[in-house]
């Protein structure tokens, strides 16, 4: 354990790590473009020079392990100073500074090592017309990826996604000297299954994702620690939104699972967060759809479940461990109902961890091991088929998303037989033959954890607060989450999460045991009782980061 | 002084193995067999061997820093990737007296215990490549190369490997990606290549000239080398000089002489008579002497005491006639171009350089121009890059305009201002098509 101080901060690290790193640790900021740290060390920007007490030379920070005794001078030494500003001025030379139309403004570390160290007496000795790339300021160069080359830095941070993480070594440096540039072999477009994590690792605007750019700037952006429902690996995200419409996910380092790298296929599942097909509860009767309040809603359907004669519930492995536990309790245990969670076949994902190992899946749902380990019924298509054909006087159905199969014509009719309770937030044909129709929120809506297939209990945290509310930004910025200014596709309304409902149905039914006040009651409970979830506490499941978080991310990206 | 690493040069068929051993050839090769490794590596360090290629690095320490117990395979890698402006040696050497190139491979091959070399050759060279296949497959037939070599239990293979017209290959590292088969890229150091070298193992890599020095430092002694030149720079030297002198070429003379002794003995002066204005000691990358340092004497301490470096040995010769603001012009074309455009300060920096002197050329210099190009060449060099490639292109230029400032300044008070590009004001034609992204 090599002990060195920083800038007068004596810091203790683990042997091998660099100066960057233990910096970090002594809460010393060296700035630096191409190092990252879960790829290889290139020192080609060379950002990171400090002196060293005893070197004649200046060294780098990302390549220079931490030695024990060390003497490190960072903001404290002139040379090395004089050397970043050296390097700025290179790197600035030929970059456009069009920093007002680049989309990358407000997370660029370009930019923020100009905002944070450039001296304002300093002024550029370029006077020379610009270097530029006609035809490569706008190129669409994969699926998702934008590429402008005017902006690049030459770090090859993307080049080396592609090699070491995605594997598809799909990006290369063409040409030479200073007119080398960013490019995919010859004819093949940049389509790669991770490909939107090189526009994420480019620490400026050279890269940017398709699907973002100018729909929101950076800063405006709330960020709020969250898990990509795209599948059961359990991708640990940001979800970034603003005013109630989420514009997209980021990754959130997590070691273990994605590092930091969040596949496309969840990436931009981001978009569909904002679908709110339905506003308010809604009830059926007689041919005749009426909009009703949640007290009406509520009461009606605990009418309903008293007097049903057989109950079935399709619960979904996309509902976080306490709805489903809630939904476990309360139907199972309480009123006796059938409980089953369909698992659909999905496509097959995968993830790189950091150390480097592939992480699989092919279940689609971000929840089915946390259904598993609740003892509920997990069933196919063709399980959940039979299921329905038991017959039952009522049916619930959780989340109609829960299998393809529920949309099938097969199905509405068996569903139309009986009284059906949905919830739902898409549309989908189940809500049109529903007798109750409840309106859930998206998972930017809600709050919970789900089990990963590897076993991970994570916590998605709510983003978007009660109307009402007001929000302080990254910037510090007030701004009003007022639902009448917010997405395109309308307010949320009165959709209410899963468990709330859930609770309130409780409360209806009297089973005080289950009228919970939040999730993490819930988890309290189920960490008591349930084996699968003994010695959890709900604070140290993750999820935990700072909202204002699009700073911390920026040593990634 | 006797030739002895140009002894063949003008004897008829030097190239063929018959002639080679005519004159003593693998001689030396048999008798580092009978030696073994460590005594012959003892043999080069006491012969004070300095690395040919630039840097002069003792050849001797170099191989002794290739790990002991190395389990796996380990290599040997000839620099034949001759590219510094004003160098052309290795290819002398090549032309008359391939094998002894391919002595030295194999003697320093030996000495730490390589059982496969390469010989890394300029893509140009593409005759001089054909002259060392030929050679190896001669040695080959005579058992001087392949398995158990002359009963010694040594196996030894060596390939010609071709570049592709990078400079920067001539960088040992860039040499090894380029080996790999990757794009030229120097690496960053440490580890160093005799740790992790050529597909991650331990790898030595030497210049043409220092290996060709080998065969002769075993077979008559490290004594009699260190006999010639100067104490810690020993040995035949060759340098060759080009630019404005009477009779350009290669010469073969001990470390030390003067480069006044070079150019005007056995170069034959300057030019027409006319008055020496500066030269590279060393290549284009070593900083620029003027007429006045022409007493220096042409070894590694020397140069480095005169604040230069004698580099490859490539001597370029200016007279009075030359304009010193185009040899920087010139000097910053070549680096900017051979840039591999990995990092920063280079890639930046020498383009940068080429652009400002270009525009000096063209009659627009400006008052900041000198201070401007002294700033970037600061901070291109002394440890501000992967590899040495900074320092090639900023010592020479920031040597010039140090030692020519009156030229600039000259060239400056008469410049005109930059024309400015008119540009075309087109009226809005709307959304252009296709760019809806």
């Amino acid at each position: 354990m090599p002990k060195l101080t920083i800038d007068g901060h004596e810091v203790e690290v683990a042997a091998g790590t660099n100066l960057i790193e233990a910096a970090r640790a002594a809460g010393v900021a060296i700035p630096y473009f191409c190092y990252h740290p879960y790829l290889t060390v290139v020192g080609q920007c060379r950002i990171c020079m400090v002196e060293i007490a005893g070197q004649p030379r200046l060294a780098l920070g990302c390549a220079t392990p931490a030695a024990d005794g060390m003497v490190v001078k960072v903001e404290s030494s002139e040379r090395a100073r004089e050397a970043r500003e050296a390097v700025m001025e290179f790197l600035l030379a030929n970059h456009p500074l069009d920093c007002p139309v680049c989309d990358q403004a407000g997370e660029c570390l370009l930019q923020d090592h100009s905002m944070r160290e450039q001296n304002s007496a300093f002024s550029t000795h370029m006077t020379e017309t610009r270097r530029t790339f006609p035809g490569y300021e706008r190129r669409l160069i994969g699926p998702h990826v934008v590429q402008n080359q005017n902006r690049c830095i030459h770090c090859s941070r993307c080049i080396r996604f592609t090699r070491e993480i995605s594997g598809t070594a799909a990006l290369t440096y063409k040409s030479r000297g200073n007119s080398t540039f960013i490019d995919t072999f010859d004819g093949t477009a940049f389509d790669d299954p991770m490909s939107a994590c090189a526009a994420d690792v480019c620490p400026v605007g050279a890269l940017t994702v398709r699907e973002f750019r100018f729909r929101k700037r950076s800063w405006k952006l709330l960020s709020t620690p969250s898990v990509c429902p795209g599948c059961s690996i359990g991708c640990n995200i940001f979800i970034d939104h603003h005013e109630r419409v989420v514009y997209r996910f980021t990754p959130r380092e997590n070691p273990a699972i994605n590092a930091t790298w969040l596949c496309d296929h969840g990436r931009f599942l981001a978009e569909s967060l904002n679908e709110q097909a339905y506003l308010e509860p809604q009830h059926r009767t007689g041919g005749q759809t009426v909009r009703v309040g949640w007290g009406e809603a509520l009461a009606g359907i605990a009418a309903e479940l008293r007097d049903a004669a057989a109950l079935r519930v399709v619960a979904s492995a996309n509902l976080s461990n306490e709805e489903l536990f809630l939904a476990r309790e309360l139907f199972g245990r309480h009123l006796k109902g059938e409980i089953a969670v369909p698992v659909a076949p999905g496509e097959p994902r995968k993830m790189r961890n950091g150390k480097g190992d592939w992480l699989q899946a092919t279940d689609p749902h971000p929840n089915s091991a946390g259904a598993r380990r609740l003892g509920i019924n997990v069933v196919d298509g063709e399980g959940l088929s039979r299921f329905l054909y038991g017959g039952a006087g009522l049916t619930l159905i959780l989340d109609p998303g829960a299998h393809p199969f529920l949309a099938s014509p097969e199905a509405l009719q068996l569903l139309r037989v009986g009284t059906t309770v949905v919830w739902a937030r898409r549309e989908h044909a189940a809500a049109h033959a529903a007798t109750w129709l409840l309106p859930t929120p998206s998972l930017a809506g809600n709050e919970g954890t789900f089990t990963s297939s590897a076993g991970a209990v994570q916590r998605f945290v709510q983003a978007f607060t009660a109307p009402g509310t007001v929000h302080r930004t990254a910037t510090g910025a007030m701004s009003p989450s007022c639902p009448t200014i917010a997405s395109p596709w309308g307010p949320p309304g009165e959709a209410r999460p899963l468990w709330l409902t859930l609770t309130a149905l409780a409360h209806e039914l009297g089973v005080p045991a289950l009228d919970f006040a939040s999730p993490a009651d819930v988890f309290a409970v189920m960490a008591r009782n349930d084996k699968a979830f003994a010695g959890l506490a709900w604070e140290t499941l993750g999820g935990l980061q700072q909202h204002e978080s699009f700073r911390e991310r920026q040593h990634v990206g | 002084m006797e030739p002895v690493l140009l002894r063949a040069r003008g004897v008829p068929d030097s190239r063929s193995i018959a002639t080679y051993l005519a004159a003593g050839g693998y001689e030396g090769w048999k008798k580092a067999l009978g030696m073994g490794p460590d005594a012959v590596t003892k043999e080069v360090l006491d012969s004070e061997l300095r690395g040919r290629g630039g840097a002069g690095f003792p050849t001797g320490r170099k191989w002794s820093f290739v790990p002991k117990d190395h389990p796996g395979p380990r290599y040997l890698v000839c620099n034949a990737d001759e590219s510094e402006p004003g160098t052309f040696k290795d290819r002398e050497i090549i032309e008359y007296d391939p094998h002894q190139v391919v002595e030295g491979v194999a003697i320093a091959s030996f000495a730490i215990k390589a059982n496969t070399a390469y010989i890394y050759i300029r893509g140009e060279f593409a005759r001089w490549a054909k002259i060392l296949e030929d050679a190896i497959a001669e040695a080959r037939q005579r058992g001087f190369l392949g398995k158990n070599i002359m009963g010694s239990s040594f196996d030894l293979d060596i390939w010609v490997h071709r570049g592709a017209g990078a400079y920067i290959c001539g960088e040992e590292t860039a040499l090894l990606e380029s080996i790999e088969g990757k794009r030229g890229f120097p690496r960053l150091k440490p580890p160093f290549p005799a740790v992790v070298g050529v597909f991650g193992k331990p790898t030595v890599i030497n210049n043409v000239e220092t290996l060709a020095c080998v065969p002769h430092i075993i077979v008559r002694g490290a004594a009699w080398f260190s006999s010639i030149g100067r104490p810690k720079n020993t040995g035949p030297k060759l340098f060759c000089v080009s630019g404005h002198v009477n009779r350009p070429g290669v010469f073969e003379l001990p470390l030390g002489v003067t480069f006044r002794e070079i150019i005007e003995e056995h170069a034959g002066g300057v030019r027409g008579g006319r008055k020496l204005k500066a030269f590279f000691p060393g290549g284009s990358s070593a900083p620029i002497l003027t007429a006045d340092e022409v007493d220096t004497g042409a070894d590694f301490d020397a140069c480095a005491a005169a604040g230069t470096m004698l580099g490859s040995g490539g001597v370029i010769v200016f007279d009075d006639t030359v304009d010193m603001v185009e040899v920087a012009d010139n000097v910053a074309h070549f680096y900017a171009h051979e840039s591999c455009g990995q990092c920063t300060p280079c890639r930046e920096g020498s383009d940068w350089c080429m652009d400002i002197l270009d525009r000096i050329v063209a009659g627009h210099g400006r008052p900041a121009d000198p201070d401007t190009l002294l700033r970037i060449c600061r901070f291109s060099s002394a440890g501000m890059t992967i590899c040495p490639l900074g320092d090639a292109f900023a010592l020479p230029i920031s040597s010039i305009v140090n030692k020519y400032r009156s030229e600039f300044e000259r060239r400056i008070a008469a410049a005109t201002p930059l024309p400015q590009k008119k540009q075309p004001v087109l009226p809005w034609a709307g959304p252009r098509p296709g760019f809806g992204i």
